[in-house]
């Protein structure tokens, strides 16, 4: 009888989730179980082959970090008021941004823009990327 | 009687015409007219030349539309990706277009991503003080527009809402599908557009579940912390509570998505306990049952035929009422660890609607390394994905079977 391995969702990071959070809790990877059994840190991330999707992979960073400080600044005020929810609003949309690119480039192995590129080869966006 | 609408990629220009051009190939796809004219062209801004498109839509088009409610981006899911799957195909970005489109296009269904109805871009939202969440930042008059131009075999000019810049680009053509997804927070907020809908389904992650999935998705980034994650979803969640939640009375199915009751104190959310919550009555959709349709069932398959690893799989099904509507539930707990204990448990399912036996572990067979493969939300996104294909059957048979009788009478 064949034996087929599922993949799980991606482990979650090794720690201790209660609700006590250590004031500043910085995890600078999260881990997952290969196959092998190693732990691989998720920031090696497959590289992008266009410049274009690679601007954009440092431009959504940039946002995500630029925007978290700024959400964290506008609710120290008041955690209630309409600024801090759309504050929060702006880090939810461009971490999700982030995390599509990341699936497609990771787990779908394509790069956004073949399409574009393939039609517009000479646009600044299309050089390919050298690693 | 047929209407025939002409388009082009690119806006109308006075120096062209539809009569004259040199060296024309006609060829024919579906129900569309394709001229491509290699002649010369008076227009000096030609890229590439562009073909012409006519498209003829009979009276009583046959799109069927398809409503999906969640709150995690568009384009992604893997609900999508399983659902273009089952009618064949990989679902693309539509090719040569804005690369940053949320778009996705297959041979049967093409997905629209609601963001892209969003009246106000980013910068917008801030000065009004309003999150994407809020119907105030959305223009539903479009929205109701161009679903139902698709539905009735218009091509539409829709906006892209770009997520990288957070502003709105120029539209891109959509031409009406077999299968129109859409796609995003509020697919059936307007009552309008609900009742354009042939099928509707939310996806309901409960709180912890949604925390421990966001934790997976950002701790990898620079700027997040536990903290700054759990900051977002707390503040999102008023008007989460508000626009997008009560959403859920109104679909057809709810897929409903919790921690595992199976293991005590569990706060990982890697088992999870998923509840497929089925409308009844609903036209052209019969819920999925556990042996004995309309009865309450408790049952773990692992024991003496099958065996399990920890914490092993337990399903329940039954009749309830959600929200004053009659419903049926179909839950699963726990995982499949092995194709053993998947064709199993869909041995003993009734009613999925699958075209041969198997059919549900094939497909989950062929997305293995999708998240949720291995429970219930792969499982049962998966028999969805069937029922919607037999639903789009149905309804197509309805149609083409209507003017047959007709002609009999």
């Amino acid at each position: 009888m064949a034996a087929l391995r599922f993949n799980s969702l991606p482990g979650i990071l090794e720690m201790n989730l209660t609700s006590s959070f250590s004031p500043n809790p910085k995890l600078s990877f999260a881990s997952f179980h290969c196959d092998n059994k190693k732990r691989v840190s998720r920031m090696v991330v497959k590289a992008a082959k266009y410049k274009g999707t690679q601007m954009r992979e440092k431009k959504l960073t940039e946002l995500i970090e630029e925007k978290v400080l700024e959400a964290k600044q506008v609710c120290e005020g008041d955690e209630t008021s309409d600024e801090c929810k759309v504050a929060w609003d702006e880090v939810e949309e461009v971490s999700q941004a982030k995390a599509d690119l990341r699936r497609r480039l990771q787990i779908e192995k394509k790069d956004p823009l073949e399409s574009f590129c393939q039609e517009n080869p000479d646009t600044e966006e299309c050089r390919i990327y050298e690693d | 009687m047929a209407v025939c609408t002409v388009y082009t990629t690119r806006s109308l220009s006075s120096t062209c015409s539809i009569s004259t051009p040199s060296k024309t190939r006609l060829s024919s796809y579906q129900n569309q007219l394709v001229l491509y004219s290699s002649g010369k062209r008076s227009s000096k801004r030609g890229s590439s030349s562009s073909p012409w498109v006519i498209s003829c839509s009979a009276g009583d088009s046959q799109t069927v539309v398809i409503g999906l409610a969640a709150d995690s981006g568009c384009g992604k899911s893997t609900f999508m990706r399983r659902l273009t799957s089952v009618f064949g195909g990989a679902a693309e970005p539509p090719k040569g277009g804005n690369p940053d489109s949320n778009t996705l296009i297959s041979d049967m269904t093409t997905v629209i991503c609601l963001d892209d109805y969003h009246s106000l871009d980013r910068t917008g939202r801030k000065e009004k003080g309003v999150t994407a969440l809020d119907p105030r930042a959305n223009d539903f008059d479009l929205m109701y527009d161009q679903v139902k131009a698709l539905k009735s075999g218009v091509a539409a000019e829709k906006p892209i809402y770009n997520h990288v810049t957070g502003l709105l680009d120029p539209p891109e053509l959509i031409k009406p599908p077999k299968i129109l997804v859409i796609e995003g927070l509020h697919p059936m907020f307007d009552e309008r557009v609900r009742d354009l809908l042939d099928f509707s389904i939310y996806l309901d992650i409960s709180n912890e579940v949604k925390f421990a999935w966001k934790i997976q998705r950002d701790m990898a980034e620079r700027g997040h912390s536990l903290e700054s994650i759990k900051a977002s979803i707390e503040a999102r969640k008023p008007d989460f509570d508000a626009y997008i939640d009560p959403q859920k009375q109104y679909a057809d199915a709810v897929i409903e998505v919790l921690p595992t009751q199976l293991i005590p104190d569990d706060n990982e959310g890697k088992v999870l306990r998923v509840r497929l919550i089925m409308k009844e009555g609903v036209e052209h959709f019969s819920p999925v049952y556990l042996f004995d349709e309309g009865s309450t069932i408790s049952w773990i398959p692992c024991g003496r035929k099958l065996t399990c690893s920890y914490p092993g799989i337990k399903f329940s099904y039954g009749p309830d009422s959600y929200f004053g509507n009659e419903v049926s539930i179909l839950e699963m707990d726990g995982q499949f660890d092995r194709l053993d204990e998947l064709i199993y448990v869909e041995s003993h399912l009734s009613n999925l609607s699958t075209k041969f036996y198997g059919e549900v572990t094939q497909q989950m067979l062929k997305h293995a390394d999708f998240p949720g493969s291995n429970n219930g939300t792969g499982l049962f996104q998966t028999i969805v994905g069937l029922k919607i294909r037999d639903l789009y059957e149905q309804i197509t048979s309805t149609k083409t079977a209507a003017p047959l009788e007709a002609t009999k009478a």
